[in-house]
């Protein structure tokens, strides 16, 4: 006999786990899980991002989708794209601590914000404002770790307080930074004048200017799709990962009873801490880009009070009507709220009530049909747009079974 | 046949017999990292490869050796089905040993018998449980030396000199096997076709068990027909094929559908964690082979309807729809001895994305290519049911006496209500005056351990094995079992009726889980019927009937008249002599460990009639002092005692 089943456990120990076994009769494996998708030979496959066909099948289409849909869009439609997928990053960093931690944050503006500037400090060129005018590759991390750092910070300070005081906190450093981000001119300009961003030049490539990508004649805006398109995976693939690790189900485990989790060994200062740094870092990644959607200028107002706290409110309902505590859900939280304004938009054309001449505009359909969005999915689908899929695919799952 | 037969190890003699360790040793040199089984430890399935298998086969049988273990000395094993089952068989069989497997649910008392009566040496216990068992029964087992566990829980604070554990029982088998490497060579070698190579105990419905003896040639005869032939899965397993594991392996049955197919043509054996959990292995695993007793076809059976009962309205529509479909494909197939029509195949192919993949594909059966029923009657709607949904069951038929091998329903030549034709290589008859079935071939047992005289009447001195079922040919080919010949009612007034027949039709009632017909000596049958727990009580709970335990549900008037109807339906079916005109509920769910069923499931008709004989009498007297009725009426009692718990 080989030495490996020599020294083999016994099969019937039960005190001894056998390590799973691996190799050559792996091939064997997939041949027969073809039709099984549930019978797991090892941990890796049970525990796997895309551990059925039909998802590796579907994630596949989608990224296939993604990848020739700006040959075909208009400009305003791959701009819209633009949108989503920065937004999402956004999305993705508040849904880990409001959605997998359970810590409510109204200062997510403030991180964003913290991200656009240091952004621009790091990578601007307009010799008026602060700016070193560093490579993209440079500023867009530091984007993210200075935010992180803040966050790291001050979330001692929000760690002491659940619920609605937790609100209230981040809402009073909402305006705190938004004060800050009005005063501090030299780096932001100031509020209503604001500033130039970072022009985004990754590794000497210049993204903001029409050229070849991977060989193929592009222009600005489908360059800057698919560079914001990798980040937004990325971005994804990260959260994804670290949810389903030992943190992620720490956050969880916050959210669901703080004081069982920390029964049970969980660091719960810690682990606030690290959900808020790591969501800011996600903001500040996302303010670091935000500029991108908007010409390349940084306007302070943004991020700092009223203007603030409708942009903190924004990722909110994402969140919300996304789905809390997913990732996917974040990504379709975001499509959908940067998608609404067009789909409004587009409808009021044909609704005469709509419009200048009607009962209300255009804007202020928007504004109601955000809040009805939020309201009814808090009452009627809490799991958010993640969850209508989940019942769409529950209903296939048991078919023709209920459960 | 297969390649394996030219065995690739030049070590044993021309003249040394195949036996199964000879066939796992020749896949270990020609397949060494193929998956021979799987086991579910710590949420994964885990392999163990054929060179693991034949590793731990002949480990184990260097430690029996080392525990004194001769040539014709029994093993016993005493576990739920798992890969140590097979070593400690295989490895028994290695050594020239003889295996006796005793049902996990057995109790001490027969326990003891069992080992007693086989003078067994080394009792191979699974866990905690089966080690008390043993050790309760120990002093009265002189034979019984050494006891060996697979589960430490709980047991390795226990001291006693003839306990052993599995690793030190492995450990033993491995330094033995350095200091004797070439005696299992010696031993294969010097294996004969007339080694007794185990004893499987029968059931008993009646008397205590008895232990027949299958030899190596029983076992390569049966081999050869069920497996290589394809007389239990048509066309034959093959190694691509996928099987679950989870009837116990101590019955002649499940021994060939697991070790002997898994031996013979490399399936690869799952085993079920439990028997409870085997629907959810089945969606699992989705084995390629399935062997099921009637009870668990009729459980999955009913699990649909309970299932579909709770499903949403335009499900409940959709599968409506398609099993109307399904019932047409099912009849149609059943006319055609199982072949399909170009009609059937389009209906099938129309159903197939909306329904029956989906379906197959919950109960766990979407990959089945082939299945079989036997070891006790099934329900013909029960059949066609899973005809209908492209599952189709082939009915076969055999007994521990003659290791399984009579007959069996062949694809394409199905009739409905008998058991097939006989194996084209045996010699079957059924005898003229009694009308039992008889059959004479190379897998007839050798006897009865110890027990001559019973033999004597159960092998004559032609040969030929009397199965104690009565049967009558259909169209000439085909054989239908009547009933056993002892269960045969001869009522007062005359006529000889087979009660498995009218209790068959009674249980396809989805409320029926037991039926027991009563009547000989009688002026007219009656019957107890045992409801099914789940159906009923989801059925209740729709009803918004409150109960508490079974047995309070047995007494409620709704639940009365339903089982009246179903007996009412039933009676329609058969003549008028043969029509049951009143019944009683059984208070209790029947058990193995209680004494009313055998380790098989199969009721003890004579303990029922010691048990529940007050109800027997309750109805020949005209009293209703049980919960019951007649055609008529239904009437309940109060449950006086506080009622028993009514658990699975």
């Amino acid at each position: 006999m080989t030495s490996r089943t020599a020294t083999s456990t016994p099969a019937s120990s039960p005190s001894t786990p056998t390590v799973p076994p691996t190799g050559s009769s792996a091939k064997t494996s997939s041949r027969l899980r073809r039709g099984r998708p549930e019978l797991y030979t090892d941990y890796a496959a049970d525990m796997a991002m895309f551990n059925t066909p039909a998802k590796r099948l579907w994630t596949g289409l989608l990224l296939v989708g993604l990848l020739i849909l700006p040959f075909y869009l208009d400009r305003s439609w791959t701009s819209l794209f633009i949108t989503v997928f920065i937004f999402a990053i956004g999305a993705i960093g508040l849904n880990l601590v409001s959605g997998y931690a359970g810590q409510v944050s109204l200062g997510h503006a403030f991180f964003i914000g913290l991200g656009a500037f240091t952004a621009a400090y790091f990578g601007g060129t307009d010799p008026n404002f602060l700016g070193l005018g560093l490579d993209m590759a440079i500023w867009l991390p530091m984007a993210g770790i200075v935010p992180a750092i803040v966050g790291w910070a001050v979330a001692p300070l929000a760690s002491r307080v659940r619920g609605l005081y937790l609100a209230i906190v981040t809402l009073g450093l909402l305006f705190v930074g938004g004060h800050f981000f009005n005063e501090f001119t030299s780096l932001t300009g100031g509020p209503n004048l604001g500033r130039t961003a970072a022009p985004p030049v990754l590794f000497g490539v210049d993204f903001s200017s029409a050229g070849p990508l991977l060989g193929i004649e592009m222009t600005a805006r489908q360059r800057i799709y698919f560079l914001t398109l990798v980040f937004v995976i990325v971005a994804a693939v990260l959260a994804r990962n670290l949810t389903r690790s030992k943190v992620g189900r720490a956050f969880a485990a916050v959210r669901d009873r703080d004081i069982a989790a920390e029964v049970m060994g969980v660091p719960l200062a810690r682990t606030k801490q690290s959900a808020f740094a790591i969501s800011s870092f996600y903001a500040g990644i996302c303010g670091g880009l935000i500029s991108l959607t908007s010409g390349g200028r940084l306007d302070p107002i943004n991020f700092a009070g009223a203007e603030g706290l409708f942009l903190s409110v924004t990722f909110l309902a994402m969140v919300l009507i996304g789905g809390p505590a997913t990732i996917s859900g974040s990504l379709m939280g975001a499509a959908f709220v940067v998608f609404l304004p067009r789909f409004v938009e587009t409808v009021a054309h044909y609704v005469p009530a709509i419009g200048s001449s009607g009962l209300f505009s255009v804007q202020q359909l928007e504004n109601i049909l955000f809040g009805v969005f939020i309201v009814a999915f808090l009452i009627l689908e809490p799991r958010g747009l993640f969850g209508l899929w989940l019942r769409v695919r529950n209903y296939w799952k048991a078919y023709p079974f209920s459960y | 046949m297969s390649t394996v037969m030219q065995r690739p190890d030049a070590t044993a003699g021309s003249e040394t017999i195949r036996t199964l360790p000879t066939r796992i040793r020749a896949r270990a040199a020609t397949d060494p990292d193929r998956v021979a089984m799987r086991e579910k430890r710590f949420g994964l399935w885990q392999d163990i490869t054929w060179s693991e298998y034949w590793d731990k086969v002949s480990t184990v049988a260097h430690a029996l050796v080392s525990l004194g273990v001769q040539p014709g000395d029994r093993v016993a094993v005493h576990s739920e089905n798992r890969p140590a089952w097979l070593y400690s068989d295989l490895g028994t069989i290695a050594v020239r040993g003889i295996t006796m497997g005793l049902y996990p649910t057995n109790p001490s008392a027969e326990v003891s018998y069992l080992l007693r009566d086989s003078g067994t040496k080394v009792l191979i216990a699974e866990d905690q449980e089966q080690v008390d068992k043993a050790l309760e029964v120990e002093h009265e087992c002189p034979d019984l030396e050494w006891i060996v566990y697979l589960e430490p829980r709980g047991v390795r604070e226990y001291d006693h000199p003839k306990l052993m554990d599995w690793p030190t029982f492995l450990e033993r088998g491995r330094a033995h096997r350095e200091q004797h490497p070439d005696l299992l060579d010696r031993l294969a070698a010097a294996a004969e076709p007339d080694d007794v190579v185990t004893l499987i105990y029968t059931s008993g419905t009646t008397g205590p068990p008895k232990g027949a003896m299958l030899t190596n040639g029983n076992v390569e005869f049966a081999t050869r027909t069920l497996i290589t032939e394809g007389g239990f899965y048509d066309p034959p397993a093959s190694g691509d094929d996928v099987i679950l594991s989870y009837l116990p392996l101590c019955h002649v049955a499940e021994r060939a559908a697991t070790t002997w197919t898994n031996a013979e043509a490399g399936v690869t054996v799952h085993f079920a964690e439990s028997i409870e959990t085997i629907q959810a292995n089945l969606k699992e695993v989705q084995p390629t082979l399935f062997f099921a007793v009637p009870r668990i076809w009729e459980k999955i059976h009913a699990g649909i309807h309970v299932k579909m009962h709770a499903a949403s309205r335009l499900k409940k529509l959709t599968y409506g729809f398609w099993m109307k479909v399904a019932e047409r494909i099912g009849d149609k197939l059943v006319a055609n001895g199982g072949n399909h029509t170009l009609t059937t195949r389009i209906l099938y192919g129309l159903g197939h994305p909306f329904l029956y993949r989906a379906l197959r594909d919950r109960i766990g059966l979407r990959k089945v290519r082939a299945a079989s029923s036997g070891a006790a009657p099934i329900a013909p709607e029960v059949l066609k049911f899973f005809f209908g949904i492209g599952v189709p069951i082939y009915e076969i038929y055999g007994m521990t006496e003659n290791a399984a091998v009579a007959t069996v329903n062949r694809p394409g030549r199905v009739k409905l209500g008998t058991v097939g034709e006989p194996h084209p290589s045996i010699e079957l008859r059924i005898d003229d005056e009694t009308g039992e079935i008889l059959t004479r071939h190379p897998a007839n047992f050798a006897g009865y351990w110890n027990k001559p005289d019973k033999t004597m009447e159960t092998l004559d001195t032609d040969g030929w094995l009397h199965t104690g079922d009565v049967g009558v040919w259909v169209d000439g080919t085909h054989v239908k079992i009547v009933d056993r010949i002892k269960d045969i009612i001869i009522p007062a007034g005359g006529k000889n009726i087979s009660p498995s027949e009218i209790e068959n039709s009674l249980k396809t009632s989805p409320y029926i889980k037991e039926a027991v017909v009563i009547g000989d000596q009688r002026p007219y049958l009656t019957a107890l019927i045992g409801i099914e727990l789940d159906m009923i009580g989801d059925w209740a709970q729709r009803r918004n009937i409150p109960y508490t335990t079974y047995r309070d549900l047995t007494t409620k008037p709704e639940v009365l008249q339903l089982i009246q109807k179903a007996i009412k339906d039933t009676n329609e079916r058969f003549a008028r002599v043969e029509n049951i005109r009143k019944f009683r509920m059984m208070p209790k769910e029947l058990d193995h460990e209680d004494g009313e069923m055998t380790a098989t499931q199969k009721v003890k008709r004579s303990a029922l009639n010691d048990i529940f004989g007050d109800l027997v009498e309750d109805m020949y007297a005209n009293r209703t002092e049980h919960a019951g009725g007649d055609l008529v009426s239904v009437h309940s009692v109060e449950v006086a005692e506080p009622a028993e718990e009514g658990a699975t």
